[in-house]
C-alpha cells in the first residue's frame, strides 16, 4: 500500500502498454489510477521517450534511469530498472554493479562517459556545464543522443519524485536496497533508524534468488493455458527478438532463423500445458529455441560436425591491442564486425560461444544444451574466444586500429 | 612455475572469474613476467567485452508482422509438430 488508496485496474490501453514493456503494471502507476487520464499521459511520454526506438539503445536508456534512481537512493526504481535490464539481456550482477558504481561494472568507455554525464546532471545540476556536453561528444555521442540522455535524466527524476510522493512499495523485493532513512521510511523503518541494530549500522545490500522473482509472463501464460490462443500473440511479440537472436547465431542466416523461429514458437505453444513454471517462461522458450536451432544444424549434410573433437589451437598473432578498441569504430560497425567474424567460426565453437557469451547461459546450462561435459563445453568456448580474438587482431591491434 | 600452455588452458576460467585463488595467484605471477600471455589475456578479455556489448544478432525493430501472422495462423490451424522434437 502507498499513501493513496489503490483502485482496481481498469481495462485501458495505456496499462497494456506498460505491461507489454515492463512485464507488469508497476505499482507506481497503479497508485495513480484515481486519475487514469493522467496515467495515459505519462505512458504516452514513456512510449515516446523510452519504449520507442531512439538514438540511444533501450539498454543505454535503462542504464541512465538506473543510475539516476541509484543516485536518488530510490530502491523502487533501482529494482524496476534492474529487472527491466534483466529482461533486456543484461546480467543481474552487471546491473547491480552499475547501481553501486557504474565505473566498476566493466562497461565500455563511452557507456561510462554516458553514465558519468547522467549521474552528474542528476546529482550536481548546478555545476553541470557545456563542458559536460562536450565530454559526451568526445566519446562519440551525437547531439540527438545527448538530447535523449538529458531527457532520460529528467524522466528518471520525474518518476522517482512521483514514487516518493506516493510512497509506492516495490513490485518485487529489490535485489539491493538503499539505506531507507533517505527514502520515505515506513514506521518500522523509522524505528530501525532510531534504534540501529547491534552493530550500529543499517543493513543494506539485501539479495534474493532469481527464482523468487515472479514471472512477468505468468498471467499471459495462464490465459493461453486456459484456452485464450490469441494471448499467445503477445508472447510472440514480446520474445520474438530474443528467440531470433538465439537462432540466427546458431544457424547463421536470417532466413533459416525465421523458419526456425516459427517452429520454436509452435513447439512452445504445443508444449505449454507441460510448462510448470519452474523457470521463467522466457528461459523455457529460449531453451526450446536453442534445441530447435541445434536440431536443424545437426540435420545439415555439409555442416562441420558439432560433436567431433579436433586438434589443439595455438594462438599465433600476438600483438598488443589499443586500450579502448571500441573507440575506433561506431556501434554499428562493431556489431557488423562481430557478426561477420562469429559466423566464420566453425559451428561447434560458434554455438558454444553464442550460448555462453551472447545468450549468457551458465556453463552448466550451455553444456547440457549441447550434450557436453562442463570441461568439454569450457574447452570449446575458450577455443571459440581465442579464434575470434585472432580474427579481430587486424582491427584492434595498435597497428591495425590506427589504420581504420 | 606454470607454462604458457598451462596459462592458456586456464584462460577461460580466468576470464569467467571461475577459478581457485591459488591458481589465480599462479596465473598472475606468470602474467607478471610473460609479455605474450599478457597480450593474449588483454586482447581476449577485450574481445569478450566487444562481443557481449555489441548487441550483435539482434533483430532490428519489432518482429515483423507477417512473421507474427504466420506463427499465429499455423497455431490456429492446428499445425502439428512431432512431440519427440520438443522440450518440455
Amino acid at each position: 500500500m502507498g499513501f493513496l488508496p489503490e483502485i482496481e485496474l481498469p481495462d485501458r490501453e495505456s496499462l497494456k502498454t506498460l505491461k507489454r514493456n515492463f512485464g507488469l503494471v508497476p505499482k507506481v502507476y497503479r497508485a495513480q489510477l484515481l486519475r487514469p487520464d493522467l496515467v495515459d499521459g505519462e505512458v504516452q511520454l514513456l512510449d515516446r521517450l523510452l519504449f520507442a526506438k531512439g538514438a540511444l539503445s533501450r539498454v543505454q536508456k535503462e542504464f541512465i534511469l538506473l543510475v539516476v534512481s541509484a543516485e536518488n537512493n530510490n530502491s523502487y526504481f533501482a529494482a524496476l530498472h534492474g529487472q527491466t535490464l534483466q529482461f533486456l539481456g543484461v546480467k543481474p550482477d552487471k546491473s547491480q554493479q552499475v547501481t553501486i558504481d557504474h565505473r566498476e561494472a566493466n562497461l565500455p568507455e563511452p557507456e561510462i562517459a554516458l553514465l558519468d554525464f547522467a549521474r552528474k546532471l542528476a546529482s550536481q545540476p548546478r555545476s553541470f556545464t557545456e563542458l559536460d556536453v562536450e565530454s559526451l561528444r568526445k566519446s562519440n555521442f551525437n547531439d540527438e543522443q545527448i538530447l535523449e540522455a538529458v531527457l532520460m535524466v529528467g524522466l528518471a527524476q520525474l518518476l522517482n519524485c512521483i514514487q516518493m510522493g506516493l510512497g509506492t512499495e516495490p513490485d518485487f523485493k529489490p535485489r539491493l536496497t538503499f539505506p531507507l532513512k533517505e527514502v520515505n521510511p515506513t514506521a518500522a523503518e523509522v524505528r530501525q533508524i532510531i534504534e540501529p541494530d547491534s552493530a550500529g549500522e543499517f543493513v543494506s545490500g539485501e539479495f534474493m534468488s532469481d527464482e523468487s522473482l515472479s514471472d512477468p509472463d505468468f498471467e499471459i501464460v495462464a490465459r493461453v493455458k486456459n484456452g485464450d490462443t490469441d494471448a499467445f500473440e503477445e508472447l510472440v511479440r514480446k520474445h520474438g527478438r530474443r528467440v531470433y537472436r538465439s537462432l540466427v547465431g546458431i544457424l547463421g542466416t536470417p532466413e533459416e532463423a525465421e523458419d526456425a523461429l516459427q517452429d520454436a514458437f509452435l513447439k512452445a505453444f504445443q508444449h505449454l500445458p507441460n510448462f510448470e513454471g519452474r523457470s521463467r517462461f522466457s528461459t523455457w522458450l529460449v531453451r526450446i529455441a536453442i534445441n530447435t536451432g541445434l536440431q536443424r544444424l545437426r540435420s545439415r549434410k555439409s555442416f562441420d560436425s558439432l560433436d567431433e573433437e579436433s586438434e589443439d589451437f595455438r594462438p599465433r598473432n600476438i600483438q598488443a591491442w589499443t586500450d579502448s578498441p571500441e573507440e575506433y569504430y561506431s556501434r554499428e560497425e562493431l556489431r557488423g564486425l562481430v557478426e561477420k567474424e562469429v559466423m566464420k567460426l566453425p559451428p561447434k565453437y560458434r554455438v558454444a560461444l553464442m550460448l555462453r557469451d551472447l545468450e549468457e547461459l551458465s556453463t552448466e546450462d550451455a553444456a547440457a544444451a549441447l550434450g557436453l561435459t562442463v570441461p568439454g563445453l569450457k574447452a570449446r568456448v575458450l577455443r571459440g574466444r581465442l579464434m575470434l580474438r585472432e580474427s579481430m587482431v587486424p582491427y584492434f591491434s595498435k597497428a591495425g586500429a590506427s589504420k581504420s | 612455475m606454470i607454462s604458457c600452455r598451462d596459462f592458456i588452458t586456464e584462460l577461460g576460467n580466468l576470464l569467467d572469474d571461475d577459478i581457485a585463488l591459488e591458481i589465480r595467484e599462479q596465473l598472475e605471477s606468470h602474467l607478471a613476467h610473460c609479455n605474450s600471455c599478457q597480450v593474449l589475456y588483454d586482447s581476449t578479455r577485450k574481445t569478450l567485452r566487444i562481443v557481449t556489448e555489441s548487441g550483435s544478432f539482434e533483430y532490428a525493430g519489432p518482429i515483423a508482422e507477417p512473421l507474427v501472422s504466420k506463427i499465429m495462423d499455423r497455431i490456429r490451424n492446428g499445425c502439428e509438430i512431432a512431440p519427440k522434437e520438443a522440450e518440455s
